[in-house]
């Protein structure tokens, strides 16, 4: 896929393999991993919207704790902390390393002892939820002592980043995929430890009240818009001018959008609680910056357009292309959908609906984890040392995937209508509750048949990186691409 | 900004003034809500605001349940078109059509609770009044018509998607005169043929806890405006 009209240099090439040689296992392994658990949240996801409309669904003598309450949690965080958070730390190790020019001498055996510890902090704390030590903080649903490890483990692969980045020569040009990721890594800990020493620690001897509740919603939305937006928009930034050969369309344009996030982004998340207990400003603050945010969204959407421009042809055939577009798309839309729930127009009727969920799964799964399956497939071919197997399973993953994550937004985002106008709306005050289960109980079906489309796309993805990771995958000096016969269009793309 | 440290001390900016100004100055200010009292030539109450608390110890188990998946503890006030307050059943008033308007929720309601339990989605009814929802006609506390609903949510409603609480519950066979704490179910609902439902500890908490939950105790200063609508 390496399609830069001037061939590299060998040197720059040999330069490139020993960087990703250095990083291959810490790497590989956070993908590995990651996958797994997406995996496995895909499964508990569809169990999860089954419980929403037949609770007796699985519902034996021994599987009571598989019922809704628990369930959600922990598909949740497992979809958040094991696969999201966990592809994109793996996705920063590998940028990081490559834009800096870094090639790892030591401490990639941290990198995995760090990566092993996030995924049994993890572990723990799905397990956790199941057997009811959950606390019932929305995206902090893991018992309390599954923080620290998280955070420990989060810090020692952060810390290398942050001293790769600090240590890189000057001369590497200008690095916004970097600056994304690098930004990412300073404030993730921030956030957790800030929402988890306030909620999880000092609540119980200085009791919050219903502020608590807004420091979780804030919580909620920095993680998106602080973490996983900028991890997200670190991979396409480097991938869009990577793939399509051509430099980033406007440096100001990237540096406006970059600290327009970095402004706004720390601003939302009360608006959760619009109309609640909470100072009437601080839900309107919320608000007011999601509106904003649109503005960067904008400039990030028009760079990458223009980055792509002339070039729209490659997303037919490169993979990595193909899901970075998605992912970029899906970003502008769920800043757009932020933006509304923000509103009192809209968030007054759409407060604690499907809508929600929905929004919260086009953030993590139509943007982010779109831009990271973009990134996987591009990097995983130059760790693994061999090249996907089928161009076939990928396009059954990308387009299982577009259809189930589309269909679950269109449901949750209209399915919270209905629920909301039952429920909420002024008009229906005197209805009796059933009318709200009644109304959204198709878009409830529609979000069951949803994730079997991604279950189905991830079960390919899960095998398929995982005969890449053995190494068993294509043994070629070709790429694998999309819509190209391998034998007539070599390195063209 | 080529310089690396530049870069990161505006990263710390930008992030340091909603850290500061939406998290942690209010979350000090929280912890200074103190109760108010009752003025008895205005407000003809005597006391303080917001009175009785919650029952802690249950809601500890409402969140291990994770009841606030799908259940708010919070009432909208009746501006802009939102008014939660008038729901059947979302207030002290329990007929279909309630006289007054339920007063939006405030910051006092939820003094003295860690981080208020204000709910992710409202898949089920609000909780905030819920204390006042199971009463008997002769207006006690109706314990068993609350495990009911916990133990087998479909008993009564047919067509609820809550989950059964199963496991905070003992079926066992009966003995003797069976157990004086034994669920009372509706017709047409029966455990199995001598058996009965006994509560576990856990769920007598979780009880009192949701009969402990009526925040709609009057504000201070508004408690002669209310009367006054009457």
């Amino acid at each position: 896929m390496e399609t830069n009209p001037t061939a590299p240099s060998s040197d720059d090439s040999l330069r490139r393999a020993a960087i990703d040689r250095s990083v291959k296992w810490p790497v590989l392994f956070l993908f590995a991993n990651a996958a797994m658990w997406l995996l496995a949240a895909t499964l508990l996801g569809l169990l999860s919207s089954v419980k929403l409309y037949a609770p007796e669904f699985l519902d034996g003598k021994w599987t009571w704790w598989l019922n809704y309450g628990r369930l959600q949690p922990a598909h949740m965080n497992a979809l958040i902390y094991g696969w999201a958070m966990q592809a994109g730390l793996g996705a920063a190790i590998w940028l990081v390393a490559r834009r800096t020019g870094t090639v790892l001498q030591r401490g990639a055996g941290t990198l995995v002892t760090a990566g092993i510890f996030w995924n049994i902090g993890v572990t723990l704390g799905v397990v956790g939820i199941f057997s009811g030590a959950g606390t019932s903080l929305q995206w902090l649903e893991f018992p309390v002592w599954v923080w620290p490890l998280l955070l420990t483990a989060f810090l020692m692969i952060a810390w290398r980043l942050v001293g790769m980045f600090l240590a890189a020569p000057r001369s590497e040009g200008f690095q916004i995929s970097t600056w994304y990721v690098i930004g990412a890594c300073f404030w993730f800990p921030w956030i957790y430890l800030t929402a988890n020493l306030f909620l999880n620690t000092w609540s119980l001897d200085a009791p919050l009240g219903a502020i608590g509740a807004g420091i979780n919603g804030w919580y909620v939305n920095t993680l998106i818009l602080l973490v996983f937006a900028p991890l997200g928009l670190g991979a396409t930034y480097y991938f869009i001018p990577k793939i399509t050969g051509q430099p980033i369309a406007s440096t100001q344009l990237a540096v406006l959008g970059f600290w327009g996030l970095a402004i706004f982004g720390g601003w939302t998340g009360f608006q959760k609680y619009m109309g609640g207990p909470l100072p009437a400003w601080m839900p309107a603050v919320g608000g007011a910056a999601a509106l904003l945010l649109v503005i960067p969204a904008a400039i990030v959407a028009l760079n990458h357009h223009l980055t792509t421009a002339g070039q729209h042809g490659m997303i037919q055939t490169s993979p990595t292309l193909r899901f970075t577009f998605v992912g970029s798309f899906s970003f502008v839309i769920m800043c757009v959908v932020a933006a509304l729930l923000g509103t009192f127009w809209f968030g007054a009727t759409l407060q604690f609906t499907y809508a929600e969920y929905g929004f919260h799964l086009l953030a993590i799964y139509g943007f982010f984890s779109m831009s990271m399956f973009g990134a996987i497939y591009y990097i995983v071919p130059r760790l693994a040392g061999c090249e996907w197997l089928s161009a076939r399973v990928i396009r059954q993953h990308f387009w299982y995937s577009v259809y189930g994550i589309s269909t679950l937004v269109v449901c949750m985002l209209v399915g919270g209508l209905a629920q909301g106008e039952s429920v909420n709306s002024p008009e229906n005050w005197n209805l009796p509750f059933i009318g709200s289960i009644v109304n959204s109980r198709g878009y409830l079906i529609g979000r069951t048949l949803a994730w079997i489309f991604i279950l189905w796309s991830n079960l390919w993805f899960f095998f398929h990186l995982m005969l890449m990771v053995f190494g068993l995958g294509r043994r070629s000096v070709q790429p694998t691409l999309l819509e190209v016969h391998h034998e007539e269009a070599p390195a063209a793309a | 900004m080529t310089n690396p440290c530049k870069f990161l001390t505006c990263l710390a900016l930008s992030f340091f003034a909603p850290w500061l100004l939406l998290v942690v100055r209010p979350a000090l200010q929280s912890q200074k809500l103190a109760p108010q009292a009752y003025v008895k030539d205005r407000d003809g109450l005597e006391g303080v605001y917001p009175g009785k608390g919650i029952y802690r110890q249950g809601q500890l188990v409402y969140a291990r349940e994770g009841c606030t998946q799908c259940h708010t503890q919070m009432i909208r006030p009746s501006f802009a078109g939102v008014n939660d307050g008038w729901k059947k059943g979302w207030g002290s008033d329990q007929s279909a059509i309630p006289r007054d308007v339920v007063r939006a929720s405030t910051p006092f309601d939820y003094i003295g609770e860690p981080v208020a339990p204000l709910g992710i989605q409202r898949n089920g009814p609000d909780l905030a009044n819920v204390g006042y929802r199971f009463t008997d006609p002769d207006g006690k506390a109706d314990r068993n018509g609350l495990h009911v609903q916990l133990y087998a949510p479909r008993a009564g409603k047919k067509w609820s998607i809550m989950p059964a609480y199963r496991n905070l519950y003992t079926v066992r066979k009966i003995e003797g005169h069976g157990s004086p704490g034994a669920l009372k179910f509706p017709k047409g609902f029966s455990p199995g043929k001598g058996r009965e439902v006994v509560p576990t500890p856990e769920a007598n908490e979780l009880v009192s806890y949701l009969l402990s939950l009526k925040k709609d105790a009057p504000v201070p200063g508004q408690v002669v405006a209310e009367a006054a609508k009457k």
